[in-house]
Parts: structure tokens; sequence; C-alpha cells
């Protein structure tokens, strides 16, 4: 179990133009992702997704707050003593072509760390080769035909496949798989989403998803948790099929109206939200930090700043003050 | 120490992606492939061009010898519509795009076939001089990853004016409004992003620089590829929304290229699919949507991961996507990932057969349409 209390980080810009500008990309957030769980983030480019995937996964400090691993607060430990903890969470990222040095086979990309491993707990050289394998097979790949080949031979797809069975040989408890599947081909990235959902069932491996498409969110397991994240903040969250079908918040409902339709095969929700204008990370907001952008803002929404929770009796939570149902999202024709 | 390997690489990658971001200077050439009424900025053409792609086939040398990236399509962009291309990676979706302009590199080159542009002739007999400016009256060019396409040491301002210049624009003035306005439409501050450096903007926001540029000369045929990849949905759907805008208000011709099935559902009138380099379906957007006939489309659309309805209803496709070297010389490049193969497939290329409309090269499909024609008769 992985818990987040009220994590917070500010970024100060560099650059001539935007220099001093601050960034608050997390104002306090809160998470809690159950072992062989699924929680997703989402939200748009900028809004603290990656901050806080990185955060969690120990690559980026944080400015306060608390990530708890198994009931250990990370604050209370040494940097040496966390090591062990964030290891266990490996980071996927979006790009499988830089991911993998590009001079080294898959067999050399497996066996440095596999061998490490080897070393730390007194196996063997077969073991090594052995695990290689079964972790290529894992993942759906055919290890006689990858093992030997240079990343720039393998299609997206495999590559992805590639860096996830690297990030499974530390047997880790987390991935933080960031956009993992937008570089992907198409036809290909509902192989990748199934993999994750896999790993969840038969390793018990938790999965943190991060990404601005909503739809990919249901297929690493519609039991998954979803944030909607806008400014740093956490603007709605609950179980990720409740959300999807009756969104309350209009940010939640401007991103589920961005996806586009496919006409012929679709007919667009009839209440589709158009946000105004464009993300300003470094504005200051004394009210809701979407109100300059929301259709529905009212004066209450300019002054006072909505926290999350179930106001109005919604079964998810929401940080909105007038939290109403909308039909959003796009139907199959000949589905009501 | 333990270092966890993909903390390690990412590094490295990191590292990677930088030096291609700075690589170069693109922006240059980017420029000089956008469009202008040369000499002056005011639109007095007659509408929006046609264009005619017949028997276009286009290789890349390899240590294999010449490969075909585009083999053989026959396309027409109606004049005033938008055509959308959708392919996966390698399909040669980008390398249709450049034959538009007669901008394929070596070690490409077109082999065969022409590119009609109305008010221009064959653009694949162009050369040299006549080529840049034909390319500079006519033809606005947004390239893939226009996110890293500009000049890391110029502002978007001072590119900006180069541009101006390099098209004998005497009104700078005049295109510095016009860039501010659909910097404008486009969600951003203008003057601000025009006093920017590359680095200073995001991913986003470079995106809508690039589509500014292919824009603010008005050409009246302008070529979209990727415009909206690695963005995320809310900036996605601002930009295709702008893109209709423009294309309506100017009269233009679009063509725009896609690995996202939904950005041309979204925008586009007219829908081609390609597959290892051929057109394999093509016809009205939402027709094809609403009933593909080709069992790659079909198999593309039931991968598309969906906000609605059972999950297993959407499934991945079988196999993967050819590359330049594995696309099969004979038969149907379809086959491996094909449920409805036949022996003709395996040694006859299926020829693209009109169906009114709609145009499908596929074996199955043809002989289907025969058989209901049959049972009519
Ligand atoms: N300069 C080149 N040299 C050799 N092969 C090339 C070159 N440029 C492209 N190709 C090959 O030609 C084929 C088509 O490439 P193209 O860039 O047109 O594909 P695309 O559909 O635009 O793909 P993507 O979705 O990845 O942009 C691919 O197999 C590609 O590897
Ligand atoms: N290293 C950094 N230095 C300065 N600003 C940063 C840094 N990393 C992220 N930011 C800023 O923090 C905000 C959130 O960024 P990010 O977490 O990458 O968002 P997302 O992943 O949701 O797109 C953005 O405004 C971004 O520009
Ligand atoms: S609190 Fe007000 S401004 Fe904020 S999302 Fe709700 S209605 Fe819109
Ligand atoms: S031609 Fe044959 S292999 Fe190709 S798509 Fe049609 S049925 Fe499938
Ligand atoms: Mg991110
Ligand atoms: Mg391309």
């Amino acid at each position: 179990m992985i818990t987040g209390q009220h994590i917070t980080k500010t970024f100060r810009q560099r650059g001539s133009v935007l220099a001093g500008r601050e960034v608050k990309a997390l104002r306090g957030v809160d998470f809690a992702i159950p072992k062989g769980g699924a929680a997703s983030f989402i939200g748009e480019s900028g809004c603290g997704k990656t901050t806080l995937g990185r955060i969690i996964a120990g690559l980026e400090s944080h400015d306060s707050g608390e990530i708890i691993i198994d009931g250990t607060p990370m604050s209370s430990l040494r940097p040496r003593q966390r090591e062990p903890y964030f290891r266990r969470i490996q980071l996927i990222h979006q790009d499988p072509y830089s991911a993998l040095n590009p001079t080294r086979t898959v067999h050399q990309t497996l066996d440095a760390p596999l061998s490490l491993r080897a070393g730390q707990t007194g196996r063997s050289r077969s073991w090594v080769d052995g695990r290689a394998r079964e972790l290529l097979e894992l993942v759906g790949l055919d290890p006689g035909y990858v093992l030997p080949r240079y990343p720039h031979q393998l299609s997206g797809g495999m590559r992805q496949r590639v860096v996830i069975a690297r990030a499974l040989t530390v047997d880790p408890e987390m991935l933080v798989a960031d956009e993992a599947v937008s570089m992907i081909d198409v036809s290909l990235r509902l192989g990748i989403l199934a993999l994750l959902k896999d790993l969840r069932e038969s390793l018990g491996v938790s999965v943190l998803f991060i990404t601005h498409d909503v739809a990919t969110a249901r297929y690493i397991g519609d039991d998954g948790e979803l944030y909607v994240i806008y400014r740093g903040q956490v603007v709605e969250r609950g179980h990720v099929e409740t959300i999807i079908s009756d969104p309350v918040h209009p940010y939640t409902q401007s991103l589920l109206s961005a996806i586009p339709v496919l006409h012929g095969l679709e007919r667009p929700g009839e209440q589709r939200v158009t946000p105004a204008g464009a993300l300003d990370e470094s504005r200051h907001d004394a009210g809701c930090l979407f109100a300059r952008r929301c259709p529905f803002s009212t004066g209450r929404c300019e002054s006072e700043q909505p926290v999350l929770g179930h106001g109005g009796d919604t079964p998810q939570e929401h940080a909105c003050f007038h939290p109403t149902p909308r039909d959003v999202v796009a139907m199959p024709i000949g589905r009501s | 120490m333990f270092v966890p390997a993909e903390k390690v690489s990412m590094t490295l990658g990191e590292r990677l992606s930088a030096a291609v971001g700075v690589r170069g200077d693109r922006s240059v050439e980017a420029a000089r492939n956008t469009g202008a009424a040369e000499g002056t900025r005011d639109a007095r053409r007659s509408g929006p061009p046609g264009v005619r792609i017949r028997d276009l086939s286009v290789v890349y040398r390899t240590a294999a010898g010449e490969l075909p990236a585009v083999s053989g399509i026959d396309l027409d962009l109606p004049p005033g519509t938008i055509t959308g291309v959708v392919g996966e990676s390698g399909s040669g979706k980008s390398t249709l795009a450049l034959s538009l302009l007669n901008a394929v590199q070596p070690p490409g080159r077109i082999r065969s076939g022409s590119v009609e542009i109305d008010g221009l002739g064959d653009v694949t007999r162009l050369r040299g001089e006549n080529l840049r400016k034909a390319r500079g009256r006519h033809i606005g060019y947004v390239f893939q990853a226009a996110q890293n396409s500009l000049n890391p040491l110029k502002t978007v301002g001072k590119q900006l004016l180069d541009l101006g210049r390099s098209h004998e624009i005497r009104d700078l003035r005049g295109l510095v409004r016009d860039a501010k306005d659909l910097l404008g439409r486009m969600g951003m501050d203008g003057a601000r992003v025009l006093d920017s450096h590359q680095h200073e903007l995001s991913g986003g926001m470079r995106q809508r620089v690039g589509i500014m540029f292919a824009l603010v000369l008005n050409a009246h045929l302008v070529v979209l590829d990727e415009p909206t990849t690695a963005l995320d949905m809310i900036t996605q759907a601002t930009i295709l929304r702008i893109v209709r805008e423009v294309h309506e208000e100017r009269g233009l011709t679009t063509f725009i290229i896609t690995h996202d099935l939904g950005v041309v559902a979204e925008i586009a009138d007219r829908l081609a699919i390609m597959y290892g380099g051929r057109v394999v379906e093509q016809g009205p957007t939402t027709e094809v949507l609403g009933a593909p006939r080709h069992p790659y489309t079909q198999g593309l659309i039931r991968a598309i991961p969906r906000l609605v309805g059972d999950l297993g209803e959407a499934r991945a496709l079988p196999g993967r996507p050819p590359t330049l070297g594995t696309v099969p010389s004979r038969g149907c490049v379809f086959r491996e990932r094909c449920d409805l193969r036949m022996d003709v497939c395996e040694t006859e290329e299926p020829p693209a057969v009109p169906y009114g409309e709609w145009i499908v090269a596929c074996h199955a499909v043809a002989a289907r349409d025969a058989e209901t024609r049959e049972e009519k008769e």
C-alpha cells in the first residue's frame, strides 16, 4: 500500500520570458494505492501528473507532505534507507524509443539488472538467463526473437514491452506508467494496456497509470480509481466507471468532451463542455482554480475555494460548488 | 549501490532526446516550405485547389536496395474539403505528405506517378526555383514533430520576419498582426509567444506555433502532418476546432495526416486508410467509420479504447505493422494480420475497387460484393 498525504511541490521557472514565475505543480494531493490496485491520474498537460508520478517513484523531491510505503513514512528515513522502498516502484515512461539504450541488445538490457540482483541474492548465472526469458514471455514477447535484437529492430509496442520487462527485473510492487501507450501504434495500444492489467492479476503489482486519454484508464482494470487533476489539485476522484458515466466536475466534463467523436459510429454527448482559454499554471486565483475557464462559475466560485468531498451526496468526491451531472460522453449509435 | 535499471537509462534517454531536439536548423526549411502569396499578402486566388495523386510510388534506398514506402497510390483531394489520412507508424503517411510538396529527400525519391495540383500542374516535375516558388505560393505545411522544428536560437517573432522576407512580403507589420491573431485564437498570448524562444514554450505551444506558420501566409492548400500528436485532449480539440474554422473561413483544401482515427473522425470530410504504403480504403468519413469494409479498418476501429461499452469489445490487432523491409512484395500487404485471407491474397495485390465514392482494396470485399450482386440478379 502506498499513500500520499498532502503532497505539495512548487517550481520556479527559468528563462527570459517566464523567469521568476512560480508554478504550484502540486497543491496538497492525497492518494492511496492499495497493493495490486490501480489508480489513474488524468488531466491536461501541465497539470502536475508527471511531477506526482516522479515523486511517488522517488525521482523528485516534494516540498511538504508525506509518502507512506507499507506503513513507513518516508520522512522518517534517511535517503539511503528510503532506497529499497523506492526501488520497488518503477517508472515506465512515455517514450519507449529513448528509454532503451540503443547500443545494447535486449539480452544486455535485461542481463545487467538481473545479474546485480543475482549477486545480491546469491543466485546463479543460469537463474539470470532463465529469468530474462521468463520475463519476456510474461510481457508477451518471444525471447528467442527479441533477446539478440537492438531496440531499433523492434516495433514501438515491442520496445515498450521490453521496458516493462526491465522494470519487472527488480520485482516491483508498483509500476508508474506515465503516458505509457501514447507513443504506441493504435492497433497495439490495447495489448500494452491488457498487459498492465494482467500483471496486476498475475503478480499483484499495482499500477499507477498517468494519461490524458481517459478512455485508456478503463483498460487497466475497471476496479480502478480515477484522480482528475487540475493545476496541482485533485478536482474529482472515484471509481473509474462512475466518473466516466456520471462526471460532476466541469473540468472532468471538459476532458471527456474533448475526446474525439467517431462520427458515423458515435453521437456526441448533448451537453459537451468547452473550457474557455488555455491553462495558465502560474495564475493566482482566490477562488476555484478552474473558475476563469469554467462556463458555470458563479460569484462564490471567484472568491471561495472548493475542497474535495461528497458535497451534494455524489458517489465520487469532487471539488466543485455546483456539482451537476452532464451528458458529455459520446454514445455508440444504436445504444442509448 | 544498486541503481534500478529504469532510473539509469532514463537519464541517458533524456540526454538523447535533448540532443535530437536541438539538432540542426530545420525551422528555416520549414519556413521556406510554408505557403505564401508572392510579394503580396492578400489572397486573390481562384478558390481552393484540387489535388489528384496518381499511381504514386516513393522509394528509399536501403542496404537491401530501393524499397517502396508508398506504392501506387491514387488519391483525390477535392477542392475545399478536408481529407484525412490515417495509418500506423511506418505506413508511409509522412512520405505521402512530402510528395505533395515534391520534398522527399534523399535517400528517398519519387519513383513514378504524378501529383497534379490545380494552378501548379504536376509538382513531381517541378525543380529548383520553380519548385520553391510553387511551394511558397500554394502550400502551407506543418512538419511532423513541429515541436522540435523551431530554431532554438531565434525568437518566434524573428523567425516569422525571416519567413516574411524570404517570401518578399512588404507588409511585415500586417504579417505580425495576423500571426498574433492566429496565436490568440489558439488560446495563447500572441505577443508573448513571438517574444519567446523554443525552450520557453511547452510542446503544445510549439505545435500551435507550427500551425500558425502554416496558415499565416494564406496558402490555399494546407498539409498538416500529425498536428496534434503528443498533445492533451483539450489542446487537441482546440487545435482541431481552429483548423476547421480557418479551413472554412479561407476556403482551403486541407490534408491532415495522423495515426489517430479520432482526429480524422472529428474534422475530415473524407478519410483514407494507409497500410504498408497503400491506401487500403477511402471514402466519406462518417460512412467509412459507420460501416468499415476493409478488414484492417475494421480492426483499427475495434482497437480504439472506448469510453462506453464492454471492455472486451475492444481488441488489439494481432501482429504488428510492417516496416520498409518487411512489406511483402507480392499479394496483400495486410494478409499476415487478416482473418479473411484467401489463397489469392498471397499472390495478387488486391486492386482498389470503387463502390460509388468509396474505394476498397481487398479481395474478400470484392468477392462479397460480386456475390451480393449475383444474388440480386
Ligand atoms: N530517410 C529514410 N530512409 C530510409 N527509410 C525511410 C526514410 N524515411 C522513411 N523511411 C521509411 O519509409 C517508411 C514510411 O515512412 P513514413 O515516415 O512515411 O511513415 P509514417 O506513416 O509517416 O510513420 P510515422 O507514423 O511513424 O510518422 C517507413 O518504413 C520508414 O522507416
Ligand atoms: N523541473 C521543472 N522545472 C520547472 N517547472 C517544472 C518542472 N517540472 C514540471 N514543471 C512545471 O510544473 C507543472 C506540472 O508539470 P507536469 O507534472 O510535467 O505536468 P503533466 O505531467 O501533468 O503534464 C507544469 O507547469 C510544468 O511546466
Ligand atoms: S466551483 Fe464553480 S468555477 Fe469551480 S468548477 Fe465548480 S462551478 Fe466551475
Ligand atoms: S486482400 Fe485478403 S488478406 Fe488482404 S485484407 Fe483482403 S482478405 Fe485480407
Ligand atoms: Mg506529463
Ligand atoms: Mg510520419
